[in-house]
């Protein structure tokens, strides 16, 4: 691993003075579950390591309101044990529990989860079918507010800019007749990347119509976004199988749409539509 | 903030004993136990996290030491495989694992002993299905698990 200078921030003023001086040449480090083993490739050669695991303002799961806030240096364990989250948003819970082990969990990081982009991320497309906003701040512009399906523009790109730190994550809290559910195919139980994951968010009104519905795969485009192509088939209609399977056929077409016929399609496309008709069914 | 060629200091507890170090900042934590502590009971496995050969514990929650950069351990408390019992005294753990035969080659067995003691320190009653998440991110090429499942089961209802 080709040598760095490394930074502990004490205070996110700490950080941004750090990453407006020397963004350019700077990679932020949290959990380092996804740096370090690039670091160790070369394939990242930072002159600078700004570890911001120590600034407590980033960390925490708050109620704001009509909103839940999430420090982006909160661990997935935490994630896992937090009372607001089980109660409030039970769909990224599961969707944490699912990341590497407990060791990798212990370490890594929301926000790590959404800057490294990975087209195969597990918490990043359950935050997208929660509606979550990126708070992001620099020096020199402040704090934009971006939401998190506008932020990652391809494999292993987000919007942020170098001298930009991501300082929260807040997304609406889910009515408590709202559900959500995940799951995620590995090639094992555990330390596995996802092979594919459905998110699905879905609330139904008082006579079982759908009233509000996401859908978000991961892991079978490389960016992953909502599928409303899939979720306007059962807006406004009983979840019954054969509308239920329109809209799964609507989801593989989607995605097939998006990446073109792949070599992984004549897998991923079938099953994904079980996956979702599965994740929903146990919603209804 | 250091130079690249330069090393910064490096303070933290290791097995109950203070240690003060000069590090580089490219040394990550199991690094350090190993080449420089010597403390060549936890293992170099795949040093991207894939395997758990390398589990400590790190402020009483386990991690993978070839994920953690030394400077990101500076102050913390780490347990390693040596601080766990002694060959004339060893932990209830490692007697359970012996006698049950969770050990083959015996190079999983330090990290995966990690991860059982902060398994039971959170949880002493596991479900069997606990014990298995508890260990899921120590891999085992010899033993198909069993034995070590049947190890941790044993020695939690061992315990008082």
């Amino acid at each position: 691993m080709q040598n760095f200078e490394f930074y502990s921030a004490v205070t996110i003023e700490d950080g941004l003075a750090c990453l407006s001086e020397r963004g350019e040449t700077c990679r932020i480090i949290a959990g380092g579950t996804d740096l370090i083993p690039l670091l160790r490739s070369e394939e990242v050669r930072p002159v600078c390591v700004l570890n911001i695991l120590n600034v407590e303002a980033l960390k925490g799961v708050a109620e704001e309101g009509d909103c839940i806030w999430i420090g982006p240096a909160t661990t997935f364990t935490e994630i896992m044990d937090s009372g607001i989250l089980q109660r409030s948003a039970p769909l990224l819970v599961q969707a944490a529990s699912s990341v590497g082990g407990p060791q990798i969990r212990n370490r890594g990081t929301v926000a790590g989860n959404i800057a490294t982009a990975s087209p195969a991320a597990d918490v990043l497309p359950a935050l997208m079918a929660l509606d979550a906003t990126l708070e992001v701040q620099s020096l020199d512009a402040g704090i934009r507010r971006i939401p998190l399906t506008e932020a990652i523009l391809q494999p292993y790109r987000t919007c942020l800019r170098s001298d930009e730190l991501i300082v929260g994550i807040s997304m609406p809290r889910p009515s408590s007749d709202t559900r959500g559910g995940f799951e995620k195919l590995g090639r094992r139980h555990a330390l596995a990347r996802a092979r594919m994951n459905v998110s699905v968010v879905l609330r139904t009104d008082p006579d079982g119509c759908v009233a509000d519905l996401r859908i978000v795969p991961g892991a079978v485009m490389p960016v992953a976004r909502r599928m409303t192509e899939a979720e306007s088939v059962l807006l406004g209609r009983r979840p019954e199988p054969g509308v239920v399977e329109t809209a799964a056929e609507a989801l593989a077409e989607g995605i097939l749409k998006t990446t073109g016929r792949r070599s992984s399609s004549e897998y991923k496309l079938p099953v994904v539509k079980n996956i979702f008709k599965r994740v929903l069914q146990r919603l209804c | 903030m250091s130079k690249p060629d330069e090393k910064d200091p490096l303070q933290m507890t290791v097995n109950g004993k203070a240690v003060s170090l000069s590090i580089k900042p490219s040394w990550t934590l199991l690094h350090v136990l190993r080449e420089e502590l010597r403390l060549t009971g936890t293992k170099k496995g795949c040093e991207q996290g894939d395997c758990g050969a390398c589990t400590v514990l790190m402020d009483g929650k386990t991690v993978n030491a070839c994920l953690v950069l030394a400077l990101q351990a500076q102050g913390s408390v780490i347990e390693t495989i040596e601080g766990m019992g002694t060959a004339e005294n060893l932990h209830p753990l490692q007697e359970s694992f012996l006698a049950n035969g969770a050990v083959q080659c015996g190079f999983c067995t330090p990290g995966t002993l990690m991860s059982a003691k902060a398994l039971l320190s959170d949880n002493p009653s596991p479900s069997l299905q606990e014990i298995r998440v508890g260990i899921s991110g120590n891999l085992c090429r010899c033993t198909g698990y069993t034995k070590i499942v049947k190890a941790i089961q044993s020695a939690a209802s061992r315990k008082p």
